[in-house]
């Protein structure tokens, strides 16, 4: 695992080597996982379904009891206290809406709960419905609603308790992806307007890189990759976090001293400093740089592959074009408006392909 | 699939047969003649009057009325929360639990009324209220768990978890949470509870007295002595009360998912 960068030195939640295993399940759900996470920051955990991510964030909640480790909020041990006392907002998956309750009735729950007077509580749960935007509709109850109404009240009854964590299960999954963005923005928006550290739990790498700070890339019950988004996407740390999260070409081979990947017969210059032996390369279509056919690369570009095209994949706001080299198939991505070039490429046709020892990641094989 | 004609038949002649002995005792009802004879001589609402009139019926109707609400309430009390460990704790000897809950329904009622008395007998229990509440109560409280526990189980375990996570604590977050949203299945208990002991007979005959005798007692008696349409005017005055009640239950939640079944 790599750790992330500058962490203050005391963080809002520290997880410290945390634990779980469920009773007959073959493997720990959450083998370890340790992080640091400092206030008012966004994080996301990111993996394939099984991962261990909602099992961390329901330990963050209370509602799963580690098997070991601990769960610190400011510093304070809150492994072992009931959720009823740790004050934690949790957005779920499934909402989790009260349904005999208005929308109002339900912001202000927690505030009841609290022991806030009826006045007072009626105000800040008005004030919380306001803050997502749904202040004209409180008195509807949740089947009333649309899918994204609902989503907004759990948030706002999440926030209206003013919560030491936001928790957030896959809070836009049962969303439809023409809403899913606005959402995601809105959601972003409202939590750096407040500060509230908060955790997001998602398997869709583009709402994780969109809205976090940083983000825990999971695999295993473990946390692969801890960083910013940029780091996760530009610098994967392992194979998985190279293969789990954008689409990248693989390029398997030996590595010589000095970083040289020997590879269908290419010989490609990385920025490896692993030990010689067999290993793998992983390249990102938006790294290569097409040329034509015994055009010279453009500086710093220090490994050029010859290509053939195989296919051209038009999707409007990207177009890749598939090829193949002798080290493999290798794809290339170009944006909207920026093929003109390329647009009429017959299949076969020869082209170039260059990028830079910096935009190959390499792993010792598996 | 459209059922057959074959089906249909077959249903129809299901249903006239379950039917027609309630259709029969609904026209000697009206009959205007003194004996239980078919066809009446004539018809007429004298039978339903002379029931009105009939103060040892009556007294038992009340009597029968008030037991069955009290049977209702005790058994939602004690059945509601014996459901909701049921459904949604763990522990040790649930399934047991269940079973055990269950079981009365599985002994019949003959052993069963007999045992109480030999039990209540000696307590000084027989022919008391307390005795009638506690027989009643053991037939009806299965029902309730029953129907509890599918009402509870229908209740999201994420809406408690959700509840914990506002600070609730377990028990507020069932009492305001789980419970009012198993608030059908606890009409539905209710109405059957109520329903269970008001139209008990066999446990009641062991333990009511002289001065105190429920309403299935008190016409079994009068049938033994007399054959007059009375009965039958009385046993029509039931069957429109259960069927109020069924109807009841069906416009405010639906029967069928009142008692869980789909």
């Amino acid at each position: 695992m790599k750790a992330a960068t500058s962490m203050p030195a005391h963080p809002h939640l520290r997880l410290d080597r945390l634990k779980r295993h469920y009773a007959g399940a073959p493997a720990p759900a959450v083998a370890s996982i340790s992080l640091d996470l400092p206030r008012g920051a966004l994080l996301a955990l990111l993996g394939p379904s099984g991962c261990g991510k909602t099992t961390t964030l329901r330990m963050i909640a209370g509602l799963e009891i580690p098997d070991d480790g601990k769960i610190l909020v400011g510093g304070r041990d809150v492994s072992r206290l009931p959720p009823h006392k740790r004050q934690m907002g949790v957005v779920f998956q499934s909402y989790a809406l009260f349904p005999h309750m208005t929308a109002a009735g339900n912001a202000a729950f927690g505030l009841e709960m609290q022991g806030v007077a009826r006045a007072d509580r009626a105000r800040r749960a008005q004030a919380a419905l306001e803050m997502v935007g749904l202040g004209a509709l409180a008195e509807r109850k949740p089947r009333q609603l649309s899918g994204g109404q609902q989503q907004r009240v759990a948030l706002a009854r999440a926030l209206a308790i003013e919560p030491q964590l936001l928790l957030l299960d896959e809070p836009l999954s049962a969303l439809d992806a023409k809403l899913r963005e606005g959402v995601r923005d809105e959601i972003r928006a409202l939590q750096q307007r407040l500060g509230t550290t908060t955790v997001f739990v998602t398997h869709d790498q583009t709402e994780a890189l969109a809205m976090a700070d940083l983000v825990a890339v999971m695999n295993g019950g473990r946390i692969e990759q801890l960083a910013a988004p940029e780091e996760i996407f530009e610098r994967p740390a392992t194979r998985f976090v190279a293969t789990f999260v954008g689409r990248a070409a693989r390029l398997s081979g030996q590595l010589e001293p000095g970083g040289v990947l020997r590879c269908g017969g290419q010989a490609l210059r990385s920025t490896a400093t692993l030990p010689p032996g067999p290993a793998e390369a992983y390249l990102r279509p938006h790294r290569v740089r097409l040329l034509e056919a015994g055009a010279a690369p453009p500086p710093g570009h220090d490994n050029l592959l010859e290509a053939r095209l195989t296919r051209r994949i038009y999707t409007g706001e990207t177009i890749a074009l598939e090829t193949e080299t002798a080290a493999g198939p290798v794809t290339a991505e170009l944006q909207a408006g920026q093929d003109g070039p390329w647009r009429d490429l017959p299949t076969g046709a020869p082209l170039r392909l260059a990028f830079r020892a910096a935009d190959l990641a390499v792993f010792p094989a598996p | 699939m459209k059922p057959s004609w074959m089906l249909r038949l077959c249903a129809a002649v299901g249903f006239a047969i379950l039917l027609l002995p309630g259709v029969l005792v609904l026209i000697v009802s009206f009959s205007a003649g003194e004996f239980l004879t078919f066809p009446p001589p004539g018809l007429s609402f004298r039978w339903y009057a002379a029931l009105l009139s009939n103060a040892q019926l009556m007294t038992a109707l009340g009597t029968s009325a008030i037991l069955a609400a009290i049977v209702a309430t005790v058994s939602l009390l004690l059945g509601a929360p014996a459901a909701y460990a049921i459904a949604r704790l763990e522990f040790r000897g649930r399934g047991v639990l269940a079973a055990m809950l269950a079981a009365p329904l599985l002994l019949p009622t003959l052993v069963l009324g007999l045992g109480l008395l030999l039990v209540l007998q000696p307590l000084g229990l027989a022919a008391t209220w307390p005795g009638l509440v506690l027989g009643h109560c053991l037939v009806a409280i299965p029902f309730a768990v029953r129907i509890m526990t599918t009402a509870f189980a229908a209740v999201p375990k994420e809406l408690e978890a959700a509840a914990w996570t506002l600070g609730a604590t377990p028990f507020r977050a069932a009492v305001r949470i789980t419970l009012p949203n198993a608030a059908p299945g606890a009409i539905a208990a209710a109405v059957l509870t109520f329903l269970v002991s008001f139209d008990e007979t066999v446990i009641s005959l062991f333990l009511v007295g002289p001065r105190l005798s429920t309403l299935p007692v008190e016409m079994f008696r009068y049938a033994e002595r007399t054959a007059d349409p009375l009965i039958a005017a009385l046993a029509m005055t039931l069957i429109a009360f259960a069927l109020l009640m069924v109807v009841l239950v069906e416009r405010l939640i639906g029967f069928t998912r009142a008692i869980g079944r789909d």
